[in-house]
């Protein structure tokens, strides 16, 4: 059987607020651009199908706040991701170097199976920022960078024009897709036909 | 509330909540992929029932739902293929709601609802209307919260909003609206009752609980914030009005704080700016605790950026009248508050100015005026001694520095320095030290007596010790590092005009002098060479051409300059002074004016004798002395005479025998100076030589006894060299005969002890030797006179 799993895709961007992570997925999803500034509060997902060697696939696109006073509950949506996208602003220094606080924060928090080769993308954007005379991280830079993390695709984008981020998302999916799901084998303890329930009286909770 | 028990039980909580969740999930696996739609609700309502825990904090119970809303996910792709297989949607929507239990049957509710919207049998506001009412069957604060937040999740993307796929009627923007708000209104009001359940001795973990649940509330105004019809219009006078209304109502102190900031950053610059009496008129009203200082800066840096993110956004700025309304509404937080903390109150101080530095860079009457302001908040009260208020104070009021690059503009706010009196001595000094610095750093230069006078009222915590400054306390490193750097300040003062100048040197004079004998040694000679200057412009005018009025004379710098080294006494610094004077008495030779210079050495040797005891110090000292008095032309022969006769007799008189003799060869050269109409009194140049190898004899011999070898080789060469210069510049008292003594003096010296040569000293003759032998061989007439001399 197809797996339900595996129809979906779930995918986590993070990066420093304000280098365009909602632009990035507003863009993509619904071809949106803005120019105000709208801080993102705590997580939430838009999706988005996508058509990949003839299957039809959602991904499921987690969109963070970059602040941590707006992500009081943590990170317990990372579990279960199949991508993490890296965005940082090529003309925010600090942002990249960010980069790898977040990835590191990522494998930690999301505790994928194997860390080694769990599927990063990493996207420089607003490259179109001043016709690109404000950027003060360079390609060769982030790819080094990238490389250096095991080989990490690299794309540059720009939200506000669209470039490139059709195709880095393609990337990211098709990175997802390659994601071994580690799927918690959960076998009961006594498969009980009649009833698999039972445990629900254990429930303390009130009546509602 | 959650009972009691450790972090441990709750670890086991969630794992038997995980445990329960994995179960019944696997179970609904099954079904879902049997297409047994009623297996399917059912292992889906005892997966959910998990979530009607009350055991988990918020942290945990965000862990336990996450794994059931990824389940759920599966589900409503499962219910959207049944609709596909047939399935009525509204049937679904029926057959769910038999589940037992109200929690499960509400997220199951909200899973079908999203397939229904989607489906578009019903209008999308119908739907969301019907659910959003539902949920009020949950009024537990953590399960309303939690199950709130998956149907604002799920309609996420279905809102009836213009220009989405569920687009209603004429009113399809306030449909969605309305749905978000009421959820928003629902959630906060779960949120606030936490607050009051449960006992009071848990506040403080129930307090924590609620912060971890803040973003779910707080995450619908980013919602709105989201929705593409919410314009400018809709915001003024739907979404704010309502908001802030519930904000306001709520009076609950935690929610206000947390949901003001949120406004704030979730909703576009534009729409702050063009609302900003609403938002800040809503102020007032909070919670007296709730702390809206931080609420304000928080707008306000945020305002400032957006100003600062492009001049076209500025004519909005003045439009709106926004320094008025922000400085407006910061008086009136701060009148309320009477007990906000200094560094609270200068904080939103601190924030007003950069807001009206980026935004009215040109408004020094503003910049002012917030000084003022936080000057009145200040007095009254004793200096400041909280680290927290000094450190915001020091921003305050390196702000305009940072912004204009000039001291001068600093100088010209009157409030300026009236908020430095209310530093600490510390951060005064701290704060003096930036000012300079950025008068360094930007190459300012004061140029006006006034200016220099405002500057040094500011920086006075540097030049003098203010009233209870702890002086015991400095560091010694600390105080040298500032008094350089008001060394350093010192050149930056100055004027074309020498009247003026002699003004700003007045004014630093008097500042400088009040500083006490430590800071002296630091801040006279900066001010002397600043002064010397000066009489180098007016060098060549008569003292008293000029007349009366005319102040700037060199006479009368003259005059200022002695009395200021002198102060140098006090110190006491006698080799400091005794330079400057020398200083002075050249610019004075240079000025032409006898009695002055003459005036000046004899201070340089009153201070030799009688304060300059140290014989290396009288080394230096006596060399200084030679070196100037041999450039001195000023003066008639009496003049000279005396003062020559004195430097050799203090030559000759120094504690060591090498000594004596450099110093002695030195004064060879105070009768002979090479210029066109210099003193050329061979024969006493001949006496001081004479006497150097005299002296050299004696240290030779004094050597020779004591350490029954050889002496000083090296005063002999060295008295050789003076020789040959002598020769070469035509004194005849010089002859050839006297050079070949010499030379046959040293080489049998050299001779007499081969072992312990020194090896320099061997160098030193050999290269002398060889220089004879050059210059013979150069032929011409340098080479005749060297002629006779064999080497
Ligand atoms: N010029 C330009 N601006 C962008 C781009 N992406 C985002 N922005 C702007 O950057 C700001 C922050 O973007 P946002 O997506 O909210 O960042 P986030 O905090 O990472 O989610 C907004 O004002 C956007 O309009 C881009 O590619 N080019
Ligand atoms: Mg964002």
């Amino acid at each position: 059987m197809a797996s339900r799993r595996r129809m979906l895709l779930k995918v986590i961007i993070l990066g420093d607020s304000g280098v365009g992570k909602t632009s990035l997925m507003n863009q993509y999803v619904n071809r949106k651009f803005s120019n105000q500034y709208k801080a993102t509060i705590g997580a939430d997902f838009l999706t988005k199908e996508v058509q990949f060697e003839d299957r039809l696939f959602t991904l499921q696109i987690w969109d963070t706040a970059g602040q941590e006073r707006f992500q009081s509950l943590g990170v317990a949506f990372y579990r279960g991701a199949d991508c993490c996208v890296l965005v940082y602003d090529v003309n925010v220094a600090k942002s990249f170097e960010n980069l790898n606080n977040w990835r590191e924060e990522f494998l930690i928090q999301a505790s994928p199976s194997d860390p080694e080769n769990f599927p990063f993308v990493v996207l420089g954007n607003k490259v179109d920022v001043d016709g690109g005379n404000s950027r003060v991280v360079s390609e060769k830079k982030a790819k080094a960078w990238c490389a250096s993390k095991g080989n990490i695709p690299y794309f540059e984008t720009s939200a506000k024009e669209g470039f490139n981020v059709e195709a880095a998302f393609q990337c990211i999916a098709k990175n997802a897709l390659k994601n071994e799901p580690e799927e918690e084998m959960y076998l009961p303890d006594t498969i009980d036909v009649a009833d698999g329930g039972g445990r629900q009286q254990r429930s303390t909770g009130c009546e509602c | 509330m959650m009972s009691d028990g450790g972090i441990e039980d709750e670890e086991k909580w969630l794992a038997e909540g995980i445990a329960g969740l994995q179960h019944n999930a696997f179970y609904m696996h099954r079904a879902l992929d049997s297409n047994n739609l009623r297996d399917a609700l059912k292992y889906s309502a005892q997966m959910l029932s998990e979530l009607r825990t009350s055991r988990l904090s918020p942290h945990k119970y965000y862990e336990l739902y996450m794994r059931a809303f990824d389940e759920l996910r599966k589900l409503e792709m499962f219910f959207k293929e049944e609709t596909k297989r047939g399935c009525s949607v509204i049937d679904l929507y029926e057959l769910v709601q038999h589940a037992g239990n109200i929690l499960p049957r509400l997220y199951l509710l909200c899973t079908v609802g999203s397939v229904y919207i989607r489906s578009k049998e019903a209008p999308a506001k119908d739907v969301l209307k019907d659910l959003v009412e539902m949920c009020r069957g949950i009024q537990h604060p953590v399960r309303g919260l939690f199950l709130r937040s998956y149907l604002s999740q799920v309609s996420r993307d279905k809102l009836p909003d213009i220009g989405s796929e569920y687009e209603g009627d004429a009113d399809t923007v306030m449909d969605a609206v309305e749905f978000v708000l009421q959820n928003f209104t629902e959630m906060n009001k779960l949120w606030v009752r936490m607050q009051h359940q449960g006992p009071v001795r848990e506040k403080e973990k129930r307090e924590k609980e609620r912060s971890e649940l803040r973003d779910l509330v707080g995450k619908n105004l980013h919602v709105l914030s989201q929705i593409e019809g919410v314009d400018l219009d809709l915001y003024r006078d739907t979404v704010l009005p309502r908001v802030l209304e519930q904000v306001v109502n709520c009076k609950d102190e935690i929610a206000q704080y947390y949901l003001m900031d949120c406004i704030i950053q979730v909703f576009p610059d534009e729409y702050h700016l063009q609302t900003l009496e609403t938002l800040l008129g809503a102020c007032p009203q909070l919670q007296p605790i709730v702390d809206i200082k931080t609420v304000l800066s928080q707008l306000m840096d945020r305002l400032s950026n957006y100003a600062a993110s492009s001049a076209e956004v500025l004519p909005e700025f003045l439009q709106v009248e926004a320094f008025a309304k922000l400085s407006n509404a910061i008086g009136k937080v701060i009148e309320a508050q009477v007990d906000m903390p200094a560094f609270g109150s200068i904080g939103l101080y601190v924030s007003l100015l950069t807001f009206t530095l980026r935004v009215h860079p040109d408004r020094l009457d503003y910049v002012d005026q917030v000084l003022g302001a936080c000057v009145k908040k200040l007095s009254g009260k004793a200096k400041l001694e909280d680290s927290k208020g000094t450190k915001q104070i020091v921003a305050l009021l390196s702000a305009p520095l940072e912004k204009y690059n000039d001291i001068g503009i600093a100088l010209k706010l009157s409030n300026y320095p009236r908020v430095m009196d209310h530093l600490d001595s510390a951060t005064n000094k701290v704060m003096a030290v930036v000012i300079i610095q950025s008068i360094m750093k930007n190459n300012t230069c004061i140029s006006t007596a006034d200016k220099v006078e405002a500057l040094f009222e500011l920086i006075k915590g540097l030049i003098k010790d203010l009233d209870g400054a702890p002086a015991d306390e400095l560091d010694e490193e600390d105080f040298k590092e500032e008094q350089n750097s008001v060394a350093r300040l010192i050149h930056m003062l100055h004027n074309d005009d020498p009247e003026e100048m002699l003004k700003i040197i007045c004014i630093v004079r008097k500042h400088i002098l009040s500083g006490g004998p430590k800071r002296l040694a630091f801040t006279v000679p900066p001010l002397i060479f600043s002064a010397l200057k000066l009489v180098r412009r007016l060098q060549g005018q008569d003292g008293d051409l000029d007349g009366e009025e005319m102040s700037a004379t060199p006479k009368k710098i003259f005059q200022l300059l002695h009395q200021t080294i002198e102060a140098l006494l006090s110190v006491p610094a006698p080799e400091l002074a005794l330079r400057l004077y020398l200083q002075c008495a050249e610019a004075a030779n240079d000025c032409d004016i006898e009695p002055v210079a003459y005036e000046f050495f004899t201070q340089a040797f009153i201070l030799y004798e009688e304060e300059v005891a140290d014989s290396k110090a009288q080394v230096t000292a006596i060399h200084l002395i030679i070196g100037t008095l041999q450039r001195m032309n000023v003066f008639g022969v009496e003049n000279r005479d005396t003062l020559t006769h004195k430097a050799t007799g203090y030559s000759a008189k120094l504690l060591k025998k090498p000594d004596q003799c450099r110093a002695v060869y030195a004064c060879s050269h105070l009768f002979w100076v090479d210029d066109q109409d210099g003193i050329k009194d061979g024969e006493r140049v001949l006496l001081c030589l004479k006497r150097a190898l005299r002296i050299a004899n004696a240290a030779q011999q004094m050597a020779n006894v004591t350490r029954g070898s050889n002496g000083p080789v090296t005063l002999f060469v060295e008295i050789l060299n003076k020789y040959l210069y002598f020769f070469e510049k035509g004194n005849a008292q010089v002859t050839t005969a006297a050079i070949q003594g010499l030379v046959e003096l040293i080489t049998t010296e050299m001779q007499s002890d081969a072992k312990t040569q020194d090896p320099s000293a061997d160098a030193f003759f050999s290269s002398t030797l060889r220089y004879i032998q050059f210059q013979k061989q150069k032929g011409g007439a340098m080479g005749e006179k060297y002629e006779p001399i064999k080497v």
